[in-house]
């Protein structure tokens, strides 16, 4: 045991004496998610949605199209919807250029309608390439027509005295006769003040907070989302490079004079899986570290992304100690390693959603570690233990460690 | 100290060794020759314990060297190649590979000191390896191999690609490490570092030894002769005719010219003889030179000089 720890020690010290390599490999993933974030991250910070790009058709003109357009003035309203007045034409070429999410169109003849108490629409054009945000816009054009039409029904006496004298010449509007009217919409609104002030049934907001529940992507979420795949793809190198000790020290006859040593062979093997999954962890943290420092990501319940770190590092180490033993030089390992990196990538989820990959990709994929770790940190993220994950890759990790063992004793004879 | 009985070793169709037999006494320190393809580094790697699958008997100090793994700890080695970490220090070096024999930690730091300034290194001993000069590696690697004071030392090519006065540095450690009581192996194929070195030389081929012995053991062994070269006043006919009833197992004529002459003597006792006759028949002789037989040409009447793969 002594031996081994003091292998360990020499490896770990040897790697951190010239971290440079390691030190590329944590920028990279840094860097790249960056880049990512900056080109596909919603634009504001603050709302949790982005600001939804919406084409108003007035064919109205009239003061309820108005009010209905004020209400998308309010500054609530303008942090969700940035509304632009366009007519049909020319805002039906900008949906099919896709450049709003919905166009409301407001009839001609809405306002004196609703007036008459009759029946009207308003109809809400959507983008079929859209998902959600154009649902938004129609869901808040419900809301709207719901409270106008209250609105309406509650004050039909009035309404219909409003609609008489809109239809007479201005000179001929009785002004005197408004006053009563208006007079009498006064106190239906004192009345119904005193029934609706204070009121009894109040709306209040309440942000849930389920632990590592986040349902909605922010900047900050798109960084959660993208790290863990890329925290994978990026430790697989790392490790790889770290492994390649074992076939450089075979090669300049280090190997050979630790066999002249009291040190047994499992000992030295025990030693090289062992500095593989302590630095692919401590690598990891790194990079949770910065992660969440630089894009301030959430990680979930630390302990247990801690856990699968542990899980995945494992899998890395027995995977390359494997790797290493079967390889027969440095050449070998170097043009081999790389492209088995980037296949578990590739398949695996790091370089795309997988959820958009072909079927025979995501089969793939459950061969690989990238998978594992990211479902794993999908579901840490949400909140939920990752059972699945964490058995896949410790299981399969321990088969690999027992394959690697007697090939790197093997290799160990010199 | 060492006894090796019958070792036998093939690679495939290739016998590396052939019923290899050898002693070596404590304090001895044997220089191992041989062409390439000889044995020799088999035979280290064997005794190392780096190469298996061989029969016959390696007993150390009364005990089969392979069968107590503590017996490593009396054992160092030397390797050709220049195996430590580079991108550690000479002292970080020292204490990782001593530290993988059972030495305590306090005495481990105090010899790698003591060997530090033994090979002139202790200047240097912190900064990289990566940065000395080949002599000052090939020092560095034969420090390691002494850490823990090993009783038997192998040494496979210790001074190869390294200059002059590194050379008689790292010979001169090993002769005082074979004073000190040290048993040696030393393989090379630099015949004058044996000759200077080496208390005992072992000449091999093929897997086995063809001769062992001090040089003069070797020479006569291989029936090789001193060449007497006589420089003089006289004809060649003369000369002949002087020397002829000399002529025997101990003195042959080997060339007469006129003024010049060689002959071949197996005991130098045999010159005053040979001066006396030549003086006798009022032969002048100006000049006279003696060329021993050397441990190249023994070598290369044992191996043969043709060219090894």
């Amino acid at each position: 045991m002594r031996r081994l720890l003091l292998v360990l020690g020499n490896d770990v010290r040897r790697h951190l004496k010239s971290p440079l390599a390691i030190l590329i490999y944590i920028a990279i993933p840094m860097v790249m998610t960056a880049l990512i974030g900056i080109i596909f991250a919603p634009r504001t910070e603050e709302s949790t949605l982005p600001p939804i790009a919406v084409l108003l058709v007035d064919q109205d003109k009239s003061f309820v199209s108005k009010i209905l357009l004020g209400a998308f003035d309010v500054d609530e309203m303008k942090k969700m919807f940035e509304v632009t007045v366009t007519d049909e034409a020319e805002g039906r070429k900008r949906m099919e250029k896709g450049k709003a999410s919905a166009m409301i169109v407001i009839p001609e003849g809405f306002t004196l309608d609703l007036l008459d108490a009759k029946t009207t629409t308003l109809t809400v054009v959507k983008n079929p390439a859209e998902q959600f945000l154009p649902d938004v816009v129609e869901e808040f054009v419900n809301t709207l027509a719901v409270m106008l039409s209250g609105a309406v029904q509650a004050f039909a006496e009035e309404a219909k005295g409003i609609r008489a004298m809109l239809d007479a010449p201005v000179d001929a509007i009785p002004w005197e006769a408004l006053g009563p009217e208006l007079g009498k919409a006064q106190k239906k609104m004192v009345a119904a003040g005193k029934y609706l002030n204070p009121l009894l049934i109040r709306l209040k907001e309440e942000k849930t907070k389920a632990v590592g529940a986040k349902t909605q992507v922010t900047k900050t979420d798109l960084f959660s989302i993208m790290l863990p795949g890329m925290a994978i793809m990026f430790l697989l190198f790392i490790v790889q490079t770290l492994m390649r000790d074992i076939i450089s020290e075979r090669e300049d006859g280090k190997l050979r004079r630790m066999m002249t040593t009291p040190l047994r062979p499992m000992e030295l093997v025990g030693a090289r899986l062992l500095g593989g999954w302590i630095m692919g962890m401590a690598v990891l943290l790194v990079m949770v570290a910065l992660g969440t420092l630089i894009f301030r990501a959430y990680w979930g319940p630390f302990g247990w992304f801690l856990l699968l770190g542990a899980a995945a590092s494992f899998w890395t180490a027995a995977f390359f100690g494997f790797f290493s033993a079967m390889v027969k030089n440095r050449n070998q390992a170097g043009a081999l390693g790389a492209p088995v990196i980037l296949a578990f990538s590739l398949f695996g989820g790091s370089m795309m959603n997988p959820e958009a990959m072909p079927k025979a990709f995501r089969a793939v994929g459950a061969f690989t570690p990238n998978r594992w770790f990211i479902d794993g940190a999908k579901l840490v993220r949400e909140g939920n233990f990752p059972l699945v994950p964490l058995i896949v890759l410790f299981a399969s990790g321990l088969v690999l460690a027992a394959l690697a063992v007697p090939a790197l004793r093997r290799k160990t004879s010199v | 100290m060492l006894e090796i009985k019958n070792l036998t070793k093939s690679y495939d169709d290739v016998l590396a060794l052939d019923r290899f037999s050898l002693d070596l006494k404590k304090g001895e320190v044997l220089g191992l020759l041989g062409p390439n393809g000889a044995g020799k580094t088999t035979l280290i790697s064997i005794l190392a314990g780096t190469l298996g699958d061989f029969t016959g008997t390696v007993n150390f100090q009364g005990r089969n060297l392979f069968s107590d793994r503590e017996l490593k700890n009396r054992l160092g080695i030397v390797p050709q190649d220049m195996a430590f970490y580079e991108d550690l220090s000479a002292m970080d070096n020292l204490l990782f590979w001593g530290g993988l024999y059972d030495v305590p930690r306090a005495d481990l730091k105090k010899r790698a000191s003591e060997l530090l300034e033994l090979v002139e290194l202790a200047a240097r001993a912190k900064e990289p390896v990566k940065n000395f000069s080949g002599g000052m590696k090939r020092r560095l690697n034969t420090a390691i191999g002494l850490l823990h004071k090993p009783d038997l030392l192998l040494l496979d090519e210790p001074t190869v690609g390294i200059d002059v006065q590194a050379k008689v540095s790292i010979l001169d450690i090993i002769r005082n490490v074979g004073a000190a009581g040290t048993a040696v192996i030393f393989t090379t194929h630099q015949l004058a570092e044996v000759e200077t070195t080496c208390s005992r030389i072992a000449i091999m081929d093929a897997g086995r030894i063809l001769a062992e012995g001090t040089l003069d053991e070797l020479v006569r062994i291989v029936g090789e002769r001193d060449i007497v070269e006589i420089v003089g006043d006289f004809a060649a006919a003369a000369f002949s005719e002087a020397v002829q009833d000399l002529a025997g197992a101990r003195v042959e004529l080997l060339s007469a010219a006129d003024g010049i002459a060689s002959l071949g003597v197996s005991d130098t006792a045999e010159i005053p003889r040979i001066m006396d006759r030549l003086f006798q028949r009022k032969l002048a002789v100006t000049d006279m030179k003696i060329k021993s037989p050397s441990l190249e040409t023994v070598f290369l009447k044992l191996t043969g000089r043709t060219l090894r793969d």
